[in-house]
């Protein structure tokens, strides 16, 4: 027989109800609550990365929480009255915002809220992928306005994972750099191999090859943890000219997606497991450096060679 | 009888044709034997060619490895000269080797060293406080005209750009001295800010408030005299990013507390600006430990 949670679960709701009714909890509380609640599994929503530029504010700015909060709850109160606008800061710096959008007429609906999270002193905010995009406008001027910048832009950056995001944008993911001090590398996995001396490895050297050329362009560390990359090919379909009539040449309009639970991990072990050439292509392994996963490639004028067109 | 000629006729034809072809097909495969005899014996004179060239090499390399002995022992008696001139030859290489590696390191510990590219030069800032090595960054720079950062791993939050728009063509040195010294402020305010928060817990209130970069921090600490504990606040402002000590501090404390209270407000703002956080709060401590000692 099944364990029926049902009671438990109504059980555990009524004592919720009756602890915030003696409290005297309100809307307030219920939001900040639900902040919690996503901060811990910040990793059920996808996250958008978007760009500030032009900063309006001097060059020390000592950021003020207070004031930030202030000018953002004014410039969204400003346009719409029936919004729900809480704040929480967390160790990391991290502040989260949490809007729940209503109408002119209608009161915010609290399910379905927008979550923005901003670093201080960065040009970057991370917002959860809202179904409705009506709104979207008004929250980037809210941003801009609170955070003393003239511009944002959305980035073609997207993941479930929060942090991976936050590695990439403020540079603390491990990048390989020429030094005269390599850290130490961890031994991994190499347990000595008690093998035969008469078995030679043909292939000892080209592996070794693999091995330091995958080391130069993933580093050592972790990699962010990404989802998916995205090429929109717009380039034209090349095969035997005889076969196609040279003045009816179009774009091949094609999409290749890449999905794994771990992009850049799979990608990285793509050469030593044999399964492509190292190094590989620098479309793949561009995605940390130059903070996307999307792409549309297009040809490039004069060579008829698909080359990387960032808009 | 015509059509018993016209069958043998067809018959005999039918051999003809098939006797043809079997000539035509023994022809094709003496041909083809031919040709992949001659591609054989084409591949034996190639390895033979090959073999000669292995011998040649190896013979040049046996010499090589011989000669130096040679010679020494054309000069001297016996092998015992040679091992000792082998040894100190390979002595001095050591030595040089580990006196460049000591340089390198030297510079490492210096906080600004580089190693050239095939592009320009990677640069390492390493930072310090308080005598403990912290974080390293890294600039890879490209010498092109103009002057550029192709990679780095600079955090976001640290104003690259600007000291970078300010120095980077015209005086590389200031330009890293600059981010250095930006850098090893952050990493230090941020020490004393963690330090405090790890190991002076017992004295910290809450309502504890900074940002990424460390320049503003506002948290609440007790101040116990002989009678009771005061809550007091303290905000520190870093308006200068390329040190670690406040340009402003103010400490409040509510209204309602006795004169010599707010004379220590004003001791402990001066103390915050000219001491280091966690060493200001061990001055509390131990004066907490000796009430007599504080004024």
């Amino acid at each position: 027989r099944r364990l029926d949670m049902r009671p438990l679960k109504e059980a555990i709701a009524e004592a919720v109800v009756q602890l915030c009714q003696e409290n005297l909890a309100s809307i307030k509380e219920a939001a900040v609550l639900d902040i919690v609640y996503n901060h811990t599994f910040q990793n059920k929503r996808v996250w958008t990365v978007y760009q500030m530029t032009k900063a309006t504010g001097g060059e020390t700015d000592i950021f003020d929480f207070t004031a930030f909060k202030r000018k953002f709850k004014r410039r969204i109160q400003s346009s719409l009255i029936n919004v729900t606008i809480n704040f929480k800061e967390f160790e990391d710096n991290a502040i989260w915002i949490r809007i729940a959008w209503g109408t002119s007429y209608t009161k915010p609906n609290q399910y379905k809220a927008t979550y923005v999270v901003y670093h201080s002193q960065t040009p970057y905010a991370f917002i959860s992928k809202s179904i409705n995009r009506s709104n979207l406008p008004l929250l980037c001027q809210a941003l801009i306005v609170a955070s003393n910048y003239g511009d944002i832009r959305e980035m073609e950056l997207r993941s479930h994972c929060l942090d991976s995001l936050k590695d990439i944008v403020f540079k603390r993911y491990s990048q390989t750099f020429q030094t005269h001090h390599p850290k130490p590398l961890q031994e991994r996995n190499v347990a000595p191999e008690n093998v035969d001396p008469r078995l030679i490895q043909e292939d000892k050297s080209e592996k070794e090859r693999i091995q330091r050329v995958n080391r130069e362009v993933f580093g050592d560390g972790p990699q962010p943890k990404l989802e998916f990359a995205q090429y929109k090919l717009e380039t034209m379909f090349k095969s035997n000219p005889k076969m196609v009539n040279v003045s009816e040449r179009e774009s091949f309009r094609c999409l290749v997606k890449f999905s794994s639970p771990h992009l850049l991990e799979a990608l990285k072990s793509l050469a030593p497991a044999g399964m492509a050439d190292a190094p590989l292509s620098p479309l793949l392994t561009c995605i940390p450096h130059k903070a996307r996963n999307y792409f549309k490639i297009k040809e490039r004028k004069g060579v008829l060679a698909a080359s990387l067109v960032s808009p | 009888m015509a059509a018993a000629g016209n069958l043998e006729e067809g018959v005999l034809s039918r051999l003809e044709k098939l006797e043809a072809r079997a000539r035509a097909l023994a022809l094709k495969q003496e041909e083809t034997k031919q040709q992949q005899r001659e591609e054989v014996a084409r591949l034996r004179a190639r390895i033979r060619q090959l073999r000669r060239r292995r011998d040649e090499l190896k013979g040049k390399v046996s010499l090589q490895q011989a000669a130096p002995g040679r010679q020494e022992e054309a000069t001297s008696s016996g092998a015992e000269p040679v091992q000792t001139a082998r040894v100190r030859e390979r002595a001095l290489l050591q030595w040089k080797v580990e006196t460049v590696e000591a340089m390198l390191r030297v510079f490492y510990l210096t906080g600004i060293s580089g190693k050239l590219t095939e592009r320009g030069v990677c640069f390492c800032l390493s930072t310090a406080y308080g005598g403990n090595y912290l974080d390293s960054y890294y600039l890879d720079i490209v010498i092109t005209q103009p002057v550029r950062i192709h990679r780095h791993s600079v955090p976001v939050f640290i104003p690259l750009k600007r000291i970078a728009a300010k120095y980077l063509q015209t005086d590389i040195r200031c330009f890293l001295a600059t981010l250095s010294a930006h850098l090893n402020a952050y990493v230090g305010r941020k020490y004393q800010a963690d330090y405090l928060q790890k190991h002076f817990s017992a004295f910290l209130g809450g309502h504890w408030q900074k940002n990424s970069l460390y320049n503003m921090l506002a948290f609440n600490y007790d101040v116990t005299t002989e009678s009771s504990t005061f809550p007091f606040r303290v905000k520190l402002v870093y308006g200068d990013l390329d040190r670690s000590l406040p340009t402003e501090a103010s400490v409040s404390c509510k209204e309602d507390v006795p004169a010599s209270l707010l004379e220590k407000a004003a001791t402990h703002s001066s103390l915050f600006m000219h001491m280091a956080l966690h060493k200001a709060f061990d001055t509390f401590r131990k004066a907490a430990e000796m009430p007599d000692d504080m004024e």
